[in-house]
């Protein structure tokens, strides 16, 4: 149950409404469109002031937080193997069939494509039957090849990373 | 904004965004009644369950101070776009695919319960809301302790988006009856996840990296590439502006490309965004200007001739007293006896006579030159009588020294007039010549223009040839593994290997036979690349020459034919994929066109490989998750193929995944391919339409239940996620 006489939060205003000047000044200060568009300082009396919000609470990163679901699916699986040697060594009889495992979010993902890749012209976008030695562009024809004879080291390599391939720069 | 030709659009402006004010609370107060809460990684939407329809608006939040009265601000999904300051200051909850910042979320939902008009000390209402496929738990325990701890909600139950609308979209079958393949299209991934009985089979179902957001920040990488020097910077709004409006899915992408090589298709198939521009205003001299202006410079042009009129005029005046002075000089040696008159003569500055007689002799001769070019206006000829040598005839021995010397200098004049004569004589015969060749020709011409023609044609494509020969020459050489690269490095090390042969040799005297032939220098051509040789630019005159006479008298040779033109003219296909504007065109050169991107985009959900994400397509993936079902349950699974979410609103995906899943399945399976009806909002419809079913109570989590296991654990349900589930 939420605690009684929670206070209202924030500065005091009598009705909240939108697009009123915050403070509540009499003095005609202009206020910026942004300010009227503010919500910052209305109260929210839904909200629980005795909640003590984790201070620590810096947001982790993708990286982290995957990580920790990769161990921590691997401890269950662990756990679930030790479950099932302790009941065989016990009952000695078949192992039940294991219960689904849950799918995470890693283990939803797709796996690489195993379709032959067809190449298409870093330049122009059209099929790319050739690909050019000296910067590994796939180019389409002739004339995108005077093309790519023209382009500069960068610009060579802003097409390879949009292909993905980003090649080590020595 | 649009301009006369049919496929050029304007970028369209933003709209301001306008102060919302929250809607009343009174008929909700006590209701009990859930709020519904899509809780997309684009948009937030939520609302009562009882409302037709939610809320929308982008799910984003920006806390900044305000530039002008330094006072902290906080905003919500339209506003973030008002300023410089907030867009750099934006935080959304969602990373990609998985909720990371709490902060951003409370926020956000902070506006939500605020819009709804909550008033009461707690959200006294059942929250429903979205989760991602799967989402790892450290985001569901991030919420639930808001929900539960923040905002003390009664009770929270989490779904999934694409459930959701599945179960919406098929709301008359039986729940037996609801099999179903839905195609999940997200921001920032994509999911396939088959139904079976209403139940998500979610341990198949497969999710791949790519959603709307990478199709727009690829659509931005190939347009920065396309025009790397654009003038204006084209941001991720432009770009999913772009996406949105001018992608589409094409039904097989190799013919469609197959199409588009034609340049004339291109052109057809391509579309024109015209950024805004500021047009230059050229400031045409009006013609009394013009007027104005050739009248100054004639101005200018007379007074200087009139400068150097009197200049010269004051010349020829002090010329004249010169020799006014001279011939005086001159006389008085008949007066003054022989030592007076040498002594005179040395103090003047003359050492002998004749050098007096020479010098007045030039004067007169000056004199002479200008008083006929002020008569004539300058066009006299030189009529000079060649000058006499009477010392070269008398021999050396009766002269004396001051002769001898005389005799010396008159030899040398003599050699220096009959060399000049000679050279007259020679540019006159080369003269005579070139005349009588031009007037050959033109006989030939008159005679027979085509043969003409044809030989004058022949010699400048030998000519064109030989300049293109000589320019792959000189890049194969820069080749360092090419055949004419090896050939130079053999000679250099043959130079420098001549010693050793020259030792025995010694015979011949001197060490180094190099130079004394000729040819030996021509190497000199074979190893220095960089030097530019005299061969070329006359290549290029003789070109030049050759060209200006084809195209005076044959009509047929116009200047594409020229060489220049040849060398610039850009493919037609290159024109088309990338049309160039001239340097003035500013309208022009602020446009953006699509043609290939426009298919290739939305091509990589189908082949990620294209833009370099390592993940199979739609396609294989839906095969995958086929494969995982027995014949019977995918005929089930194909029946009903639905797809949803806000991307997958791009035309033409309806008819490309029929066409892809297709040859995947038996010839006599039956394959329908459906889309929501309203692919953004019907996850919210389905929700709010479930939440108030009895059903909905057995599947939340009450307080009391997240205080025991914690954020983390959830109810095992047809609609909802499994991992963590009980």
């Amino acid at each position: 149950m939420p605690p009684k006489g929670s206070r209202k939060k924030g500065v005091g205003l009598a009705t909240s409404v939108g697009g009123d000047t915050p403070g509540g000044s009499p003095t005609p200060q202009t206020v910026s469109l942004a300010e009227t568009l503010s919500y910052l300082n209305e109260p929210r009396p839904f909200k629980n002031p005795y909640y003590t919000k984790n201070i620590n609470r810096r947001a982790k990163s993708l990286k982290v937080v995957l990580n920790a679901e990769k161990e921590r699916q691997r401890l269950e699986r662990e756990k679930l193997r030790a479950e099932r040697e302790a009941k065989m060594a016990v009952d000695g009889a078949e192992p039940e069939q294991p219960e689904e495992e849950a799918p995470t979010y890693m283990s939803i993902e797709a796996p690489p494509s195993i379709m032959p890749q067809r190449h298409y012209c870093d330049i122009t976008g059209l099929e790319a039957p050739y690909t050019d030695p000296v910067t590994q562009l796939r180019y389409h024809d002739k004339s995108v090849y005077e093309l790519i004879k023209g382009l500069n080291a960068s610009a060579a390599r802003d097409y390879l990373s949009a292909r993905g391939v980003n090649p080590i720069v020595k | 904004m649009t301009t006369n030709e049919p496929n050029v659009t304007a970028l369209p402006l933003a709209d301001q965004p306008t102060a919302k004010f929250p809607d009343s609370y009174d008929h909700y107060r006590g209701s009990k009644t859930p709020i519904i809460i899509d809780n997309g990684s684009t948009t937030l939407r939520f609302g009562f369950s009882t409302t037709p329809t939610p809320h929308c608006g982008p799910n984003v939040i920006t806390k900044y101070k305000d530039r002008r009265t330094n006072r902290p601000v906080l905003l919500f999904g339209d506003a973030v776009e008002l300023e410089n300051n907030s867009r750099s200051q934006a935080k959304t909850p969602w990373e990609g695919d998985v909720l990371l910042n709490a902060d951003a979320l409370e926020c956000s939902l902070d506006y939500a319960f605020l819009r709804l008009g909550i008033d009461t000390e707690s959200v006294d209402h059942p929250v429903f809301m979205t989760e991602r496929i799967c989402s790892p738990l450290h985001s569901r325990a991030l919420t639930s302790e808001l929900l539960f701890e923040q905002y003390t909600v009664p009770n929270v139950a989490y779904c999934l988006d694409a459930m959701m609308s599945f179960y919406w979209n098929n709301r008359p079958l039986q729940e037996s009856q609801q099999d179903g393949l839905v195609f999940s299209f997200n921001s920032a991934s994509t999911s396939i996840i088959p139904v079976l009985g209403r139940k998500g089979i979610l341990s198949h179902a497969k999710r791949i990296p790519w959603g709307a957001m990478q199709s727009a920040d690829y659509l931005l990488k190939l347009v920065q590439l396309k025009y790397p020097t654009f003038s204006t910077r084209i941001t991720t709004n432009h770009a999913n502006w772009m996406y949105r409006t001018f992608c589409e899915f094409s039904d097989d992408y190799l013919a469609k490309l197959r199409r588009l090589k034609d340049p004339l298709e291109m052109q057809l198939a391509g579309r024109i965004v015209q950024f805004p521009y500021t047009a230059t205003v050229e400031v045409e001299k009006t013609e009394e200007e013009l007027a104005r202006l050739a009248e100054k410079r004639k101005e200018q042009g007379r007074k200087l001739q009139e400068i150097s009129a009197r200049v010269r005029g004051e010349k020829l005046l002090q010329k004249e007293n010169d020799l006014a002075y001279l011939t005086a000089l001159r006389e008085e040696r008949a007066t003054l006896g022989k030592r007076e008159w040498t002594t005179k003569l040395q103090s003047e500055g003359f050492d002998t006579d004749a050098i007096l007689d020479d010098s007045i002799k030039k004067l007169e001769q000056a004199l002479n030159k200008a008083r006929k070019k002020e008569i004539d206006g300058g066009g006299g000829e030189e009529n000079v009588e060649p000058p006499s040598f009477p010392l070269l005839d008398t021999p050396d021995e009766e002269l004396d020294e001051e002769q001898l010397k005389e005799k010396r200098k008159q030899r040398l004049a003599k050699a220096g007039y009959e060399a000049r004569i000679r050279a007259r004589k020679e540019k006159e015969r080369e003269r005579e010549e070139r005349a009588a060749e031009e007037k050959k020709e033109e006989e030939e011409r008159t005679r027979d223009l085509s043969g003409w023609s044809q030989k004058l044609r022949s010699e400048h494509e030998a000519a064109v040839l030989k300049i293109k020969d000589r320019n792959r020459r000189k890049a194969a050489l820069s080749d360092r593994k090419s055949a004419v690269a090896q050939a130079r490095m053999k000679s250099i090390a043959s130079l420098a290997n001549e010693e050793k042969v020259g030792r025995k040799k010694r015979k011949a005297g001197g060490d180094d036979m190099f130079g004394a032939n000729d040819d030996d220098w021509a190497i000199y051509r074979k190893i220095n690349i960089a030097a530019p040789s005299s061969d070329e630019e006359d290549d290029m005159a003789q070109l030049q020459t050759l060209e200006a006479k084809l195209l005076e008298h044959d009509p047929s040779f116009s200047t594409e034919h020229t060489y220049a033109a040849q060398i610039t003219k850009r493919s037609a296909l290159i024109s088309a994929f990338r049309p160039s504007y001239e340097e003035g065109d500013t309208e022009g050169r602020n446009r953006v066109h699509l043609n290939v991107e426009r298919w290739r985009v939305p091509e990589t959900y189908f082949q990620p490989s294209i833009a370099g994400v390592d993940s199979a397509g739609l396609a294989e993936v839906a095969q995958m998750v086929l494969a995982a079902f027995s014949e019977a349950e995918k005929a089930r699974l194909v029946k009903n193929v639905m797809v949803t979410g806000g991307p997958a609103q791009i035309p033409g995906l309806l008819p490309r995944l029929h066409a892809s899943l297709r040859p995947l399945l038996a010839p006599e399976m039956e394959l329908n391919v459906t889309a929501a009806a309203d692919p953004s909002l019907d996850a919210w419809h389905g929700m709010a339409h479930f939440a108030n079913m009895t059903d909905y109570t057995k599947i939340v989590v009450t307080k009391a239940e997240y205080d025991e296991y914690g954020g983390e654990r959830v109810k095992k349900w047809w609609g909802g996620n499994w991992n963590a589930a009980v």
